[in-house]
């Protein structure tokens, strides 16, 4: 996940924060209401086939059973249509109290595990003493030592080094689902701060379908531009 | 034989089956309350053997059984050409149960309703008696939780190697392949069979394999668990009724019973195992893994009760029993003519 991590050995088994699940057959047709039907999905290695949505879908009750079982169970807990979906996982010791678990995000259709704060702490802090100890072991490399003239910088591996890295960074053209993304956003914008629209000055006679055709030519003339800037480069 | 006619004063009416009619009533003398079920006369040729014979195997059986799990036989007695059993009361059973949508069977009540079940049959099987008609239906609960065996109308002692048994026993959907194949020589198996798709039931509040006809349960039976060849089930073809079905492949078990854990996947598969004597025992499946992990089952008082059960404790008021109420008085109770 962190850039600089070191990868996980993979004699440690499974652990569930690095890794992630995703059905590509279900991910075009994702929303709220089958997003649990996506996660309660047999492959899904977060899912825990003994909670207590299992039993119930099991015996064909109404989900509203749960509140009265006991035991672990999972509940939606967030909806950001239509990218991110959070699903909570938590123990239930009476219709009225819960402890939560684990919780676990959908972004795009894929699932992973929202990391708990020690793991994250914990990732953060072994970054960045991974990034200065390469820090000091690419110093210490520059470093030179001739009798007469004592320590010294020799920076020119380094140069060479960074030059090394100036690869020319090939543009990758947006996603459909980016595009679209970026369009909606745009929609958005342009709908919680309208483009000052003149008002046409007409005459009260005419019929009103052609006003309407009318703002939507000025509009479509209007709207482009700042759509198509960031295409265009 | 006055005595006892007066020793139980009828509360209710509670059903009639094709042989008897059962009420519910008092015991005076332990101010307990009993079930009463009255024999029918019956047919000709039943009054002419003097007693019906489902009556017989109850009175025969029961008597000399006892076992917390097993139906208690208290009482018999005969007035009028008629005879009475007297049993004790059991509030609800596991089709009511499996039926009412309100309650939400855990894994720990499951495993409840197993263990019971399983040590009531344990105790029969080891005494060389064969339930032969295990259902949900008969499987009576009551408001303690304790789940006892009931109606041994077909129960029948095994093990003698030259006794021919009929293999028209077991309600369809809990009949064993081998009977359906006609078998006339059958152990325990058939019992275990049966207790397997309870346990299906308990797991899917639906039945697990509900035939429509003979024919169609093996079709059922065989799509579900896949077809038996003669070397899963050894001497399947040399039975009576023996019919070579088109081969299906069977679904994996973890896919029909979703929610369920490993270890209690592994009991469904031991006791619905194509092949009888590959079936488990009561002894065996009791020693199985599922009985000792968690969650423990869940002690008596409180598993679940029909809110049927609860509200009023007399259950299914039937037309009959309005009659009896309007013709009676309501409230009062009236001394059963037996």
């Amino acid at each position: 996940m962190m850039p600089g991590r070191p990868p996980v050995p993979a004699s440690v088994p499974e652990n569930p924060l690095g890794l992630s699940w995703h059905d590509s057959a279900w991910i075009p047709m994702l929303n709220s209401s089958n997003i649990m039907d996506y996660f309660s999905e047999r492959s899904n290695p977060f899912y825990d086939r003994t909670c207590n949505n299992e039993i119930v879908k099991m015996q064909r009750l109404n989900t509203d059973q749960l509140t009265n079982m006991t035991g672990s169970e999972y509940i939606l807990l967030h909806v950001q249509e239509p990218i991110l979906y959070v699903i909570r996982k938590q123990h239930r010791h009476s219709a009225t109290q819960v402890t939560p678990l684990a919780d676990y995000y959908i972004i795009a259709g894929v699932v992973y595990q929202a990391p708990d704060l020690a793991s994250v702490v914990n990732s953060r802090l072994l970054s960045t003493v991974h990034h200065l100890q390469s820090a000091f072991e690419e110093a210490s490399s520059c470093s030179r030592y001739h009798p007469s003239k004592g320590y010294s910088w020799d920076l020119k591996n380094g140069k060479a080094l960074t030059a090394k890295k100036e690869v020319p960074v090939r543009e990758e053209p947006s996603s459909l689902f980016q595009r679209q993304r970026v369009d909606m956003l745009l929609a958005e914008l342009t709908r919680k701060f309208p483009l000052p629209v003149p008002k046409p000055i007409q005459t009260i006679t005419e019929p009103s379908v052609e006003i309407k055709q009318e703002i939507k030519t000025e509009k479509k003339d209007m709207k482009p531009p700042p759509e198509k800037k960031p295409r265009i480069n | 034989m006055a005595e006892k006619l007066r020793r139980y004063e009828k509360i209710d009416f509670l059903g009639e089956g094709q042989f008897a009619t059962v009420y519910k009533a008092k015991d005076t003398e332990t101010d307990k309350i009993v079930a009463v079920k009255k024999i029918k006369v019956g047919s000709r040729a039943e009054a002419r053997d003097g007693i019906n014979r489902t009556a017989l195997r109850e009175i025969k059986l029961l008597q000399e059984l006892k076992h917390e799990n097993i139906i208690g036989l208290l009482d018999v007695f005969g007035h009028k050409s008629n005879v009475s059993l007297v049993f004790d009361f059991m509030d609800t059973d596991l089709e009511v149960i499996i039926k009412d949508n309100n309650i939400v069977l855990t894994p720990a009540n499951i495993k409840a309703y197993m263990v019971q079940t399983l040590q009531g049959l344990d105790y029969l099987h080891f005494n060389w008696i064969l339930h032969r008609d295990l259902k949900p239906n008969n499987l009576l609960v009551n408001e303690e939780g304790v789940l006892k065996i009931g109606d041994f109308g077909l129960a029948k002692f095994f093990g003698s190697p030259n006794r021919i048994n009929t293999h028209h026993v077991v309600t369809r959907w809990y009949r064993a392949p081998e009977l359906l194949y006609g078998a006339r020589l059958y152990g325990t198996g058939i019992d275990m069979w049966a207790v397997g798709c309870i346990l299906a039931e308990l797991l899917l509040r639906v039945p697990f394999l509900p035939g429509e006809s003979d024919l169609d349960q093996l079709t059922r039976i065989f799509q579900t668990l896949g077809t038996p060849t003669e070397e899963t089930w050894p001497g399947m073809t040399d039975l009576t009724d023996f019919i070579q079905f088109k081969p299906f492949p069977g679904t994996p078990l973890k896919h029909i019973f979703t929610a369920a854990g490993d270890d209690l996947l592994d009991l469904i598969a031991s006791l619905l195992n194509i092949n009888p004597l590959q079936r488990c025992t009561c002894d065996q499946a009791l020693q199985m893994p599922y009985f000792s992990n968690k969650p423990a089952p869940t002690p008596g008082p409180r598993l679940p009760l029909p809110t049927t059960v609860k509200r009023q404790p007399e259950e299914k008021p039937s037309l009959k029993r309005k009659l009896l109420e309007s013709m009676d008085g309501a409230s009062l109770a009236k001394r059963l003519q037996f």
